[in-house]
């Protein structure tokens, strides 16, 4: 299980004990052509294509999750934390990419979260995070060496994955920044939610 | 089509305990990975999260190299007319390929590949159809059949054999491929006959063949038990994906050293270098001069291995002998009738070697723009003795950009280097192909070469080419069977054109609703020198199908018949049907049958494909991938071929089996070549050989000798010279570059139908790309995302078929001055990738987008001596044309380098 990596965060944030006590299962709009009525994350995940091409809304059931704040971040430092839950394969990262990635929030829209166990077998990415350029990454995955783009919605960049890398969409409320669903089925799950 | 908006799912659903569990391989690379079709009808409820509740038997959630599914890897399908779901996955019971349920992307994303109307697949062809008024219409079977064998057997009788053309795939199952060359060969017996990559049939490594090595000798345990291994042309995570991750990594991390000559660094190579390996990054087409100083390097350190070379060369007596009918008739002496290949042994080949002054280091490594000291470092790797005095074990695995780009010369280079380092018959010690589409072919006829128009310089007639026989306008029937042709040829948009002059622009185009005026209007175009073009395939492809076929007919393939098939170490499975086809759709064999039927043949009286495998299976025997053995013992045990091959799973059975009359069990082959299984009396004893072959087994010379006229190794030569006079034209001027393309591990042996119908892949490829190095890119105000623009004046086409009689008549600079090559402009666009994984000077682009094909730009010039296309060399200019949308969004695409580690 992935250590959450921050001193400051009340541990009441934890996402059990947040959804308990605090939004409990709010219901949220993972995509929406409707982005008045929805977050910012609905918006800058399919900038221009959901206007131009209505998607069916989606809704489900996701846990809001206060992940970090925006003034402890620095560029370029993964932060784990776990999401929806913290049953197996929970294991998540997030991170400043100091560049605009898609999906990405905060000032920069830079700032983005993702599964840690590859969608191929479920190898563990965690300390894979590179930067090159201005290409931002995880990856070789240590079992079979697929790469995954962050900039780019966790898209394969070589390798043997057979879905993008779980995005773990975030909003911004302040200077809090919560997990608010996930993009894509977690390795090892038949459904993101099925821990309850 | 489906359209490029991958959203992904976020739940899939469990097979349930009840379901039917089917087995198959993988329908597309070579290696052919063991996957489980789990079947069940929409009625039944899906499977729990609980162990005992779903068809795995695993608790979920799962962790690490566990059981999943998934969403991508659920369909729904039609099974006997009722919709059944299905999940598609690995075999974790998998033993010898995909160890424990591994694979690639390709194949992890099998479930989506059967039709399904509600998904990407809803254009697959489901009932004939004839281009009437301008366009395909729909038509009953009988009625499309009786046009295509009416006109069909009309162009035979009035232009000859060779008028009729068949262009076919050679891999797409055994019973499809015995039933197209049964056809083709043994009845139509027309020359005018190639597969889906080449245009002549020909070898496709010469070197190989002449110096005795079958292309797919080595077991895939070989490439993970050397000390050395040289991997040439290609990155084999990027392309044999799955034999990398689990026999060549492990091993690499175990300690075993690679040695690689690419122009490129993927991850594959990336991962090789940091572990110790050696990249040889050469400029296209410079392979044959660096392997040639390499040896020179072996050979002046003298660390060739000489026990190997004292018993396994041929020496001057051994290599003129011929099959009791003198040199004349040896199959190698067919292509080297003035001496530029043969030696007289390993003393006669060493002073050629030293004679030869581009294979001196220093001039090897300018031309092939390397570091020279990695020329140095290679010799020492493959073949400098360890302290002990023991030798260093090499194998040698080559493929596509290697054996496509000088495709004798560096084929011979290589065969020589593998025999002076030990590798080729030995454990750990072996040389072979590591492949592309898996083996399917059967040869239900030979091609009667003697009916070529072609012929040589020298006693022999050449294979017929196809495209020079067509583009001459002697093709008036063209049977196109599975492969888009044009696109996959070089110099691809002269041979559209070409196409269209002779379909197209044809006065005589088919408006009527009579069959017999739609004969004769058919017979009329092939009389007025045009063409009539048929089409088998699984989708309409553009152009072959959309643009130019009269009659298209839908076939039915992967899962929708019983099949056999092998992979890159001969392994056989039976690939199983779990759908029923689309619509009318029908298997390959099938449709032959018919046409021969009404052609007048006999023996087409298959009732299904087993049927078909079991009279092809005595056409196996000897072959690398002989089956007949296994209907021996199916029948012995009242069972049919395809119900025996069955038994053996996702695992399979290694080819030539055989069968052990004592213990009743079928036995494979782990390697060919192999010159110490006659020493290994346990292994002899179990494949019953131990007294030599009994009842209906065949013992061929290959499973312990190599292919030669004499079982040993032929040492051959390899001139720089009967290539230097192309790549130096061909070396870019101004401010032209090198033009290669080749593979991606996403789509590899899967273009034929999953990039264009899967929304992750062609959300990750959404059109044609080119690589180019940062420098290169600057020069030209290039950047990532940019639509360019690659475009030549001078893409070489090779036009006549022509009489060889003069020793230089096919030398590129002979054809030049004769008036055979035509330079005719070609241009392809594509998004732009800056990348420093392509060597500076070399452009680098998608192999085949059919929209956008690559083959535009490379030349139609076929090797001197083998006949195949070099399709790995063309050069172009590159200019920017503006931003691709993929520059400015992140929905699709991806600029990151392919070689972090």
């Amino acid at each position: 299980m992935s250590k959450i990596n921050s001193n400051d965060l009340d541990p009441r944030d934890d996402a059990i004990e947040h959804g308990k006590c605090m939004v409990s299962r709010r219901e949220f709009l993972v995509y929406s052509g409707v982005s008045a009525a929805t977050t910012v994350v609905a918006v800058s995940l399919f900038p221009g294509i959901a206007n131009a091409s209505p998607i069916d809304a989606r809704i489900t059931n996701y846990p809001r999750k206060k992940i970090a704040k925006l003034s402890q971040l620095k560029n370029n430092q993964v932060f784990d934390f776990n999401y929806p839950d913290n049953g197996p394969n929970s294991q998540a990262m997030l991170v400043k990419a100091d560049i605009e990635c898609g999906g990405g929030v905060g000032k920069q829209k830079d700032v983005v979260a993702f599964s840690y166990m590859c969608t191929h077998q479920g190898g563990p990415l965690m300390g894979s995070y590179k930067v090159t350029g201005e290409h931002r990454t995880v990856g070789q995955c240590p079992l079979h060496l697929s790469t995954f783009d962050i900039r780019r919605h966790g898209i394969i960049v070589s390798g043997q994955a057979y879905e993008s890398l779980p995005q773990v969409l975030l909003e911004v409320d302040g200077d809090d920044i919560y997990a608010v669903g996930i993009m894509g089925l977690l390795f090892g799950r038949t459904n993101n939610l099925m821990l309850g | 089509m489906t359209t490029n908006f991958y959203i992904p799912e976020d739940h899939a659903p469990l097979p349930p305990k009840s379901a039917e569990i089917i087995t198959t391989a993988c329908d597309y690379c070579i290696v052919g990975c063991g996957y489980n079709v789990y079947r069940w009808p929409l009625e039944v409820a899906n499977g729990g999260d609980k162990a005992h509740q779903n068809a795995f038997g695993v608790d979920f959630p799962t962790y690490a190299l566990q059981a999943w599914v998934a969403p991508s890897q659920h369909n729904v399908i039609m099974h006997e007319g009722k919709p059944h779901n299905i999940v598609i996955v690995p075999d974790k019971g998998n033993k010898h390929v995909n160890k424990n349920g591994d694979s690639s992307m390709r194949g992890g994303l099998l479930a989506q590949k059967p039709y399904n109307p509600k998904t990407g697949t809803r254009d697959r062809l489901t009932q004939p159809l004839m281009r009437i008024g301008g366009q395909l219409q729909p038509v009953p079977w009988d009625f499309a059949l009786d046009v295509a064998a009416e006109v069909g057997s009309y162009v035979r009788k009035t232009h000859g054999d060779n008028a009729y053309g068949v262009k076919t795939f050679s891999y797409q199952y055994i019973e499809n491929t015995y039933a197209v060359t049964k056809y083709a060969l043994r009845h139509i017996n027309t020359a005018n006959f190639s597969f889906h990559d080449t245009p002549s049939d020909v070898t496709s490594t010469p070197g190989f063949r002449d110096a005795g090595f079958d292309n797919f000798a080595p077991s895939y345990d070989d490439w993970a038990n050397a000390d050395t291994l040289m991997v040439c042309g290609t990155d084999p995570y990027e392309t044999k994906t799955v034999l990398f991750t689990q026999f060549m990594m492990p091993a690499i991390l175990g300690g075993m050293k690679t040695v690689i000559l690419n122009p490129r660094e993927t991850a594959g190579i990336a991962f090789m270098k940091k572990h110790g390996g050696l990249h040889l990054d050469v400029n296209p087409g410079s392979d044959n001069l660096v392997l040639g100083a390499i040896l020179k390097v072996i050979m002046k350190n003298d660390w060739q291995d000489k026990e190997w070379i004292d018993k396994w060369v041929n020496n001057k007596w051994e290599s003129d002998s011929g099959f009791g009918q003198g040199t004349r008739n040896t199959p190698w002496q067919w292509r080297t009738t003035w001496g530029k290949f043969q030696t007289k042994g390993f003393e006669d080949y060493k002073k050629w070697v030293f004679a030869q002054k581009e294979y001196e280091p220093e001039y090897a490594a300018k031309v092939a723009g390397i570091d020279v000291d990695k020329i140095y470092k290679a010799a020492e790797m493959m073949a400098k003795p360890k302290a002990d005095g023991s030798r260093v074990k090499t194998s040698i695995a080559i493929e596509k950009g290697f054996y496509w780009s000088n495709n004798t010369g560096n084929t011979n280079a290589i065969s020589s280097l593998a025999t002076l380092v030990g590798a080729g018959g030995r454990p750990g010690q072996m040389v072979g192909r590591l492949g592309g589409h898996q083996r399917g072919g059967l040869g239900g006829g030979k091609l009667p070469r003697n009916k070529s128009p072609e012929k040589v310089p020298g006693r022999r007639r050449r294979a017929l080419d196809t495209d020079r026989w067509t583009y001459s306008g002697h093709t008036r029937f063209a049977h196109v069977i599975g492969t888009t042709w044009i696109q996959s040829m070089a110099g691809s948009q002269g041979l559209q054109k070409k196409f269209w002059e002779l379909v197209t622009t044809n006065p005589h185009q088919v408006y009527s609703y009579d069959k017999q005026e739609i004969i004769d209007t058919l017979k009329k175009r092939a009389d007025s020198g045009g063409m009539v073009v048929i089409n088998q395939d699984i989708y309409l492809r553009d152009p072959i199908g959309a643009k130019f076929a009269d009659i298209v007919f839908p076939a039915a393939g992967w899962g929708e018949d019983n099949f056999i098939r092998a992979n890159g170490e001969r392994r056989l499975r039976l690939y199983q049907k779990f759908n029923d086809a689309p619509g009318q759709a029908k298997p390959d064999w099938w449709i032959i049958s018919q046409l021969a039927k009404r052609m007048g043949f006999d023996g087409f009286d298959w009732k299904n494909s087993n049927d078909v495998a079991e009279e092809a299976s005595r056409f196996s025997r000897g072959s690398r991938k002989d089956f007949h053995m296994v209907k021996i013992a199916a029948h012995k045990e009242g069972k049919t071929l395809h119900e025996k091959l069955k038994e053996f799973g996702t695992d399979g059975i290694q080819g030539p089996v055989f069968y052990n009359y004592d213990t009743n069990k079928l036995v494979g082959t782990k390697r060919l070549h192999d010159t110490e299984l006659l020493n290994d009396k346990v292994r002899l004893k179990e494949m019953g050989l131990e007294n030599g072959p009994k009842g209906a087994n065949v013992l061929g010379k290959k499973l312990t000798h190599f292919n030669s006229q004499t079982g040993k190794i032929n040492l051959q030569k390899h001139p720089w010279s009967l290539f230097s006079d192309f790549y130096e034209w061909l070396t870019p001027k101004d401010d032209e570059l090198w033009f290669s393309n080749g593979r991606i591990n996403e789509i590899w042996q899967s273009g034929f139908d999953d990039v264009e119908r899967r929304a992750y892949t062609i959300q990750r490829w959404p059109e044609n790309w080119v690589e180019i190095n940062p420098e290169d890119a600057k020069k030209r105000g290039i950047e990532s995302g940019d639509q360019v623009m690659m475009y030549s004046d001078r893409v070489a086409a090779f036009k006549d078929t022509i009489l060889g009689v003069h020793g230089d008549d096919f030398q590129f600079s002979s054809l030049m001055k004769n008036g055979h090559i035509e330079l005719s402009k070609g241009a392809v666009t594509a998004v732009a990738m800056v990348t420093p994984c392509v060597k500076k000077g070399v452009l680098y682009a998608n192999m085949m987008d059919m929209r956008q094909p690559s083959n535009s730009l490379t030349a139609r010039v076929v090797d001197n001596i083998s006949g195949n296309y070099n399709f790995k060399m063309g050069v172009a200019s590159i200019r920017k044309l503006g931003e691709s949308k993929y520059k400015s969004e992140f929905r699709s695409f991806s600029f990151a380098p392919r070689n972090i580690t």
